[in-house]
């Protein structure tokens, strides 16, 4: 289990990384490795160099602006995990952040690796997508670019970002005062990926009806699968509509599903994660 | 001896004595194989077979010899003739074989394969170079041309008329076969007002220890042998391994444990990487060394169970045993050095812990084209506890009676033990069950089980189904034939001990210290125990069968009370001074007047060497009772709590049998819910990383309260029973009580290991479907 031979860069500034990458596109960049290291070892990957991009601080950092919070691509899990900022301002995030393997892992994962690598069972694109995100990427060619997270994830390992663009800020949206946000996920072991897990953010009108909810499902197809409860809205968030709606929400999911058992977990992940989102949502505080 | 020095008075065995090994394993300073690797030293790379059946038409190696750094490239042809393969480890008596009409395919496992793979993982061709990445880029340019077989995969494919061989000089894929029993089950089962049967399944799966297998190997010009350092529980196996495949003399091989990283069967095992490495040390005069990875380990180092039972139990109207039959296949994949033992150990605990007049057993140990097989702590014996303690739950519920109850009826009473049956174990000697009251375990699980519990546990774990199961299990400990130890004073009055049982992190520097220290009469520092090396001692056995505290625990024991013995003869023959006057001389004495120029320099050296030849297995028994919760979303399991009550003999040191029970616990709950190495139809290996092969973790493993019920021990000096794999042995079968209890199913609704979280989801919701 040792890689094949490999060249290794260890640029100094995103300018450099990007050189490299624009000169040589079978090489990859490494952030974490807890994903690419792996597959390296078993020599199911093979790139020409890895660009180890471990020394640009500058992507190590956060910036907490009106209604949303940039943060650098070399952040790593735990930080989202434990930042203080990060759990007042967008609370989901470091919930998703605690649920990435083991605390060894999160030390090293990094937000833009996981973002890039796009795992269909993975927490934080899936946020991403929920909240749609914007992915800040940048090239040689063509400078700095935003791709909308929504649309971003195309399938397993599959994004739109092209070979010579490293991922270099992510922008989450705040979630208004007054939603409600719930997640659930079922693993069969803690630090395990998803069996199915999802994300939800409800907002209520002043009597408690439903405005908007909305959920994002993962592990459960080839990439993040977003759920807009379009017919509910304004229907009384009364605890018992979410069962109905995630059973009838997941029928189209039927075919696309790899089983059965996968698919009535995902449902009760889905209905879980919008009654404790309509259960912490408040009413209508913000009309 | 004087005690002057050594003020102490109570006896070490029987205390919490700190481990000594902790504070070198706790700060990093343990040195395990891979520390032992310099950067002088060759690695070798084995090319494994890809197919899980079929002939090599051809290896090219040509590509791989010119890269850099290689200095050998080897194929089982050009070993062919040098290397002969390996033969099994363990053949039962002659009174076994006649009573089970027992059988044994003629099978030894080659070092390299010639020219037919039979599983994937196989040793083909093996490459050396100056670095483990060079060695693997070589490997990687070995061109193996296939002609692919079919594969079998399952025993009851695998023993089809028609069904391809797995090893082609063999009739059929039978490996061993055995059939014994009491009584007459097919009378009195007639009659019976109770019958349930069974189709039981155990799924394939093993020790997984923290450290993978390795072996380096050095030729010593001066001594003119190989020195070898394996990680493996059996050392001396491993010396008797390589002599008889290279042909080398005993004094041309030794062979040493450093410390080793968990060996739990798995290491109990002779492998061909470990004869191969021995001979290219020689072959090439340099250290050559062979880390397994993780990946290798999935498929080259041997799993266990996979095992498949039908079973009849019989009772009467009152829930009392009438007769009890079991006819099981087990999947020895390509081949197995311990599949007398794996056989035997399951017709021979099929018995369990009750009174049974009637009962048969039917053993087929069967080849099919996946991974080696070889002990895993249990060792057969979970098997036949799963099969009969699922059939009790069934019997419980047909007599309308509780799980506890039946149990309780047919446990063995005080006044039954101890009891023999007309049985012979592997040894010959027919079975005794030297216990005290099997009830009392049963009994102190339940005690150990307050009314409020669930309660407490229901409001801790809203929404989930909980249930508790219970099972026993009896298990055979202490197996001979011997264990060898040896003892000398050292000059400064201190001692070092050697023993053939190699410690793969049962603590035996400590537990062997204590007994060493109370026949010796001092204190644990003047102690050095040494295992694991055939340096230390010229025979041994080895770790395995809960049998090192019993066997090597009692030559220790023998060996230390000789040396003091022989030690008060000297001092009164040649100083005249009486035992325990006051003029006694101290050891440090002793051993300076024994040293050159001192007054007995004339004397032979104190220094005892003996073994210990146990009269036969001794029996230990237990009962377990788990808590378990089902989330009834997602049917994942969680065992919430775990009570372990067993009888026992002497407790070295209870520290240590709390961890042997606890460990033993965890592994069995990765088994009944987590664990197992799946195949694919054409034998590829599906569970080829950690990803797929669950183990359990400190999350899944809830705390294990353990009741320690000392129990009769005759069978040896020191009056201990085995304690290494007894907390495995019930749980599989405890856990799947207990989930059947939670989920309101019918008993017997769960047959096969691991329990899928698939199957306890179906079955919640058949269950609600079902009340609604």
């Amino acid at each position: 289990m040792k890689p094949a031979a490999i060249d290794y860069a260890r640029p100094a500034s995103v300018a450099d990384a990007l050189s490299i990458m624009e000169s040589d596109v079978e090489a990859k960049v490494l952030a974490g490795g807890q994903s690419l290291l792996a597959v390296m070892n078993f020599r199911l990957a093979r790139p020409t160099q890895l660009i180890d991009i471990g020394s640009l601080a500058e992507l190590n950092r956060i910036f907490d602006d009106d209604g949303s919070l940039l943060i650098g691509a070399l952040r790593c899990h735990r930080d989202l995990e434990t930042d203080p900022l990060v759990r007042d301002r967008l609370p989901p995030l470091a919930e998703a952040a605690r649920h990435i393997g083991h605390i060894a892992i999160r030390n090293r994962g990094t937000l833009g690796g996981s973002i890039a690598h796009a795992d269909p069972a993975a927490e934080l694109p899936a946020l991403a997508a929920l909240l749609d995100a914007e992915i800040y990427v940048d090239s040689r060619q063509r400078g700095r670019r935003v791709y909308h997270a929504a649309e971003f994830f195309e399938a397993r390992y599959t994004t739109l970002l092209e070979p010579d663009e490293l991922v270099t800020w992510i922008r989450f949206p705040t979630l208004p005062a007054d939603a409600g946000w719930g997640f659930t996920e079922a693993a069969r072991r803690h630090g395990d990926f998803a069996i199915a897990g999802a994300f939800a953010v409800v907002e209520l009108t002043g009597d408690r009806r439903l405005r908007r909810a909305r959920a994002v499902l993962f592990g459960v197809t080839d990439r993040p699968w977003l759920i807009e409860a379009v017919e509910l809205t304004g229907r009384v968030a009364a605890p018992d509509i979410w069962r109905e709606f995630a059973t009838a929400a997941m029928a189209e999911l039927v075919d696309t599903m790899e089983g059965a058992y996968r698919w009535r977990v995902a449902a009760g992940c889905l209905a879980r994660a919008f009654e404790r989102a309509a259960a912490n949502a408040r009413a209508g505080a913000h009309e | 001896m004087s005690a002057n020095e050594n003020a102490r008075v109570a006896p070490l065995v029987g205390q919490h004595v700190q481990r000594g090994e902790d504070l070198r394993f706790a700060t990093g300073q343990g040195r395990f194989v891979a520390d032992h690797v310099s950067t002088t030293t060759l690695h070798a790379v084995f090319l494994r077979a890809t197919q899980a059946a079929g002939q090599i038409r051809s290896i090219d190696t040509l590509a791989a010899r010119d890269c850099p750094g290689v200095l050998a490239v080897l194929t089982g042809t050009d070993l062919a003739g040098t290397l002969a393969p390996i033969g099994a480890l363990h053949e039962p008596n002659e009174a076994f074989v006649d009573a089970f009409s027992f059988q044994m395919a003629d099978i030894a496992i080659p070092c390299l394969v010639t020219d037919r793979v039979h599983y994937v993982g196989e040793p083909v061709a093996v490459v050396v170079a100056e670095s483990r990445a060079m060695a693997e880029d070589a490997a990687e340019l070995i061109d193996v041309d296939y002609t692919p077989g079919t594969a079998v995969t399952t025993p009851q494919a695998a023993l089809e008329p028609a069904a391809p061989r797995v090893h082609e000089h063999l009739p059929d894929n039978i490996a061993a076969s055995l059939r014994g029993g009491f009584g007459d089950v097919p009378a009195a089962s007639k009659g019976a007002a109770h019958r349930v049967t069974g189709r039981f399944r155990m799924g394939r799966h093993s020790g997984v220890p923290l450290e993978c297998r390795g072996v380096v190997a050095s030729w010593d010009p001066a001594r003119g042998r190989v020195d070898v350092r394996t990680s493996t529980q059996v050392p001396h196996f491993v010396r008797t391994a390589i002599c008889a495949s290279t042909g080398w003399s005993v004094s041309e091989v030794h062979v040493s444990t450093p410390d080793v990283g968990g060996g739990f069967g798995p290491k109990a095992n002779v492998y061909a990487e470990e004869v191969v490495i021995a001979y290219l040390a020689r072959l090439l005069g340099r250290e050559v060394a062979w880390l397994e990875d993780r990946a290798e380990h999935f498929v080259a180092s041997a799993q266990g169970r996979d095992q498949h039972l039908d079973a009849e139990l019989a009772v009467d109207s009152t829930g009392h045993i009438v007769s009890w039959s079991v006819e099981f296949l087990a999947d020895v994949g390509a081949g197995s050095l311990w599949v007398a033992g794996i056989t035997a150990n399951t017709a021979l605990h099929s018995v369990g812990a009750y009174r049974v007049p009637h009962f048969q057993v039917v053993g087929t140990a069967v080849y099919t084209n996946k991974t080696i097989v070889a002990q895993y702590r249990g060792a057969g014996r979970p098997e036949a506890c799963f099969a009969l303690e699922r059939c009790l739950d069934m019997a419980a519920e047909a007599a309308g009676i509780s799980r506890l109850e039946i149990r309780e009826r047919n446990l063995l009473r005080a006044e039954e033990l101890p009891k023999r049956l007309p049985l012979p174990y592997r040894d010959g000697v027919p079975i005794t069950y030297d216990g005290a009251d099997f009830r009392r375990c049963l009994r102190a699980c339940e005690q150990r089980l307050p009314d409020d519990l669930l309660d407490t546990l229901r409001a801790r774990y809203p929404g989930m189904y909980l249930g508790s199961g219970v099972a026993t299990y009896v298990e055979a400990t202490g197996r001979g034939p011997y264990e060898s130890a040896t003892v000398r004073l050292l000059a400064d009055g201190t001692f070092e001990v050697g023993v053939g049982s190699a410690c793969a992190g049962q603590s035996h520097e400590t537990t062997f210290a204590q007994i060493a220290a109370d026949a010796l009469g001092v204190p644990m520092s003047a102690v050095r125990v040494r295992t694991g090396d055939t340096d230390a001692v010229a025979d041994g056995i080895g770790s395995f069968a809960s049998r090192s505290a019993v066997v090597g625990g009692s030559a220790v024991h023998r060996v230390c009370s000789q040396l003091r013995a022989r030690a008060r003869e000297l001092v009164a023959r040649c100083l005249g001074i009486e035992q325990d006057s006051e003029h006694e001389p101290t050891w440090s004495e002793v051993g300076r007047l024994l040293a050159p120029g001192g007054e007995l320099a004339e004397q032979a050296p104190l220094s005892v060497t003996g073994t210990f030849e146990p009269p036969t297995v001794t029996w230990t028994m237990g009962a377990h009772l788990a808590v378990v919760g089902v989330a009834p979303e997602t049917g994942i399991a969680r065992v919430l709590h775990y009570v372990v009550a067993h009888e026992g003999g002497v407790e070295i040191n209870p520290t240590v049998v709390l961890g042997q029970i606890r460990g033993g616990v965890a592994q069995g709950i990765g088994g009944i819910l987590l664990e197992e190495f799946d195949y694919a139809d054409d034998g590829q290996p599906a569970t080829a990383t950690f990803a797929e092969y669950l183990l359990p973790g400190s999350c899944d493993v809830p705390p294990v309260d353990v009741v320690h019920l000392p129990g009769p021990a005759q069978l040896n000096p020191i009056g201990v029973k085995g304690v290494g794999e007894s907390g495995t042995i019930a749980v599989y079968a405890a856990v799947a009580s207990a989930i059947e209890d939670a989920l309101s199913c019918p008993a017997g609704t769960l047959t096969s290991t691991p329990v899928l979280p698939s199957t306890m989801l179906d079955i919640a919701e058949s269950s609600v479907d079902a009340s609604v």
